[in-house]
């Protein structure tokens, strides 16, 4: 084994320690804490603000596209809760755009 | 026996639900996989992040860095930095968790990614599943995920352009859809607002992962600010 495979396996191994151990604490971490009524709310919070936090900037750069299929994604929601089918709408509409702008 | 019945097709129903997301995490992991093809890569250096990091964005992080191996400590702090998001969806999975032993929380946890998660917490809005339906979606990417990332690394170049239809769009747009089924009330509205509000700006200033972590909990401490008033 030579050097280089030597460095990849050290940073394989500390990249995986450091992604688990990302993952379980957070759960482990928040059992002990969860019976406060505003840790609660906090941790009730996380999962759409996270998923927000993630798409908005994305979605912004995509400019009206993007926005417009944020717009479709919601009515096709609220009119089938079909997750498949919003998302054929929202990458459909920004297929198109790219492909005609 | 009915409890194993049901155990078992929480899974499967698991697997199931994540099916649609997987066409993205396909693209997305051959992707990964030419990329590992042309940046020589060697295939059971693919398999064990597949395997022991199964997180595709700081994968693509470590893959992009290769040619300055050397440099461990920035690569694997890169790598973590981006991966921080995971401490926060560990925490959100805490009622999940809530009836299961130390050993179901320390084996479920590692196969947790974005999809199966956010799959499984709007789910879990609906339907009482159990950990096992997490585990299945994990389970169901990670197959996915792996034979993308392999059929990327031999045919590379299948997928020419994947940003040409949109495949790049498709996490987005599941995750939107996902996020509306959350909603519940008008009480939701502002601290959503502002998480959005936060992870655009922070993005636009300093780039990187972090806006993903800071929208987050910028939106859920103003959603604590606002309904904590009820607990006092």
């Amino acid at each position: 084994m030579n050097n280089y495979e030597l460095y990849a396996l050290i940073i394989i191994l500390f990249v995986s320690i450091g992604t688990y151990g990302l993952r379980l604490s957070g759960l482990l971490l928040s059992d002990k804490i969860s019976n406060d009524g505003k840790i609660r709310i906090f941790l009730d919070y996380l999962p759409p603000t996270l998923l927000l936090s993630f798409v908005t900037p994305v979605v912004l750069r995509e400019g009206l596209a993007g926005i417009l299929a944020i717009f479709l994604i919601a009515i096709c929601m609220h009119k089938t809760k079909n997750i498949f089918l919003s998302m054929i709408v929202g990458v459909v509409t920004v297929a198109i755009s790219r492909n005609l702008f | 026996m009915n409890v194993n019945i049901n155990i078992s097709s929480d899974f499967i129903n698991g697997a199931k639900a994540n099916t649609p997301i997987g066409l993205s995490v396909f693209a997305y992991g051959a992707v990964l996989g030419m990329i590992c093809a042309q940046k020589g890569v060697e295939i059971y250096q693919l398999t064990l992040m597949n395997v022991f990091i199964f997180a595709g964005t700081s994968q693509f992080i470590i893959v992009d860095m290769w040619n300055n191996i050397s440099e461990i400590f920035t690569i694997v702090a890169a790598a973590l930095l981006l991966n921080l998001r995971y401490f926060l969806i560990g925490a959100s999975l805490n009622r999940l968790f809530k009836k299961s032993s130390m050993k179901d929380k320390f084996i479920y946890m590692h196969l947790v990614a974005d999809e199966n998660w956010a799959v499984t917490i709007e789910r879990s809005k609906h339907e009482n599943i159990t950990p096992l339906f997490l585990f299945g979606g994990g389970i169901c990417l990670f197959t996915i995920w792996s034979t993308g990332t392999y059929l990327g690394y031999i045919f590379g170049g299948f997928i020419n352009d994947p940003s040409k239809y949109a495949l790049d769009f498709a996490f987005i747009a599941i995750f939107t859809a996902l996020c509306f089924n959350l909603y519940q009330d008008k009480r939701n509205l502002i601290p959503w607002l502002f998480a959005a509000l936060i992870a655009y700006i922070s993005e636009y200033f300093f780039g990187g992962n972090l806006y993903i972590v800071l929208g987050a909990i910028a939106g859920s401490l103003v959603g604590v600010v606002l309904e904590a008033k009820k607990y006092e």
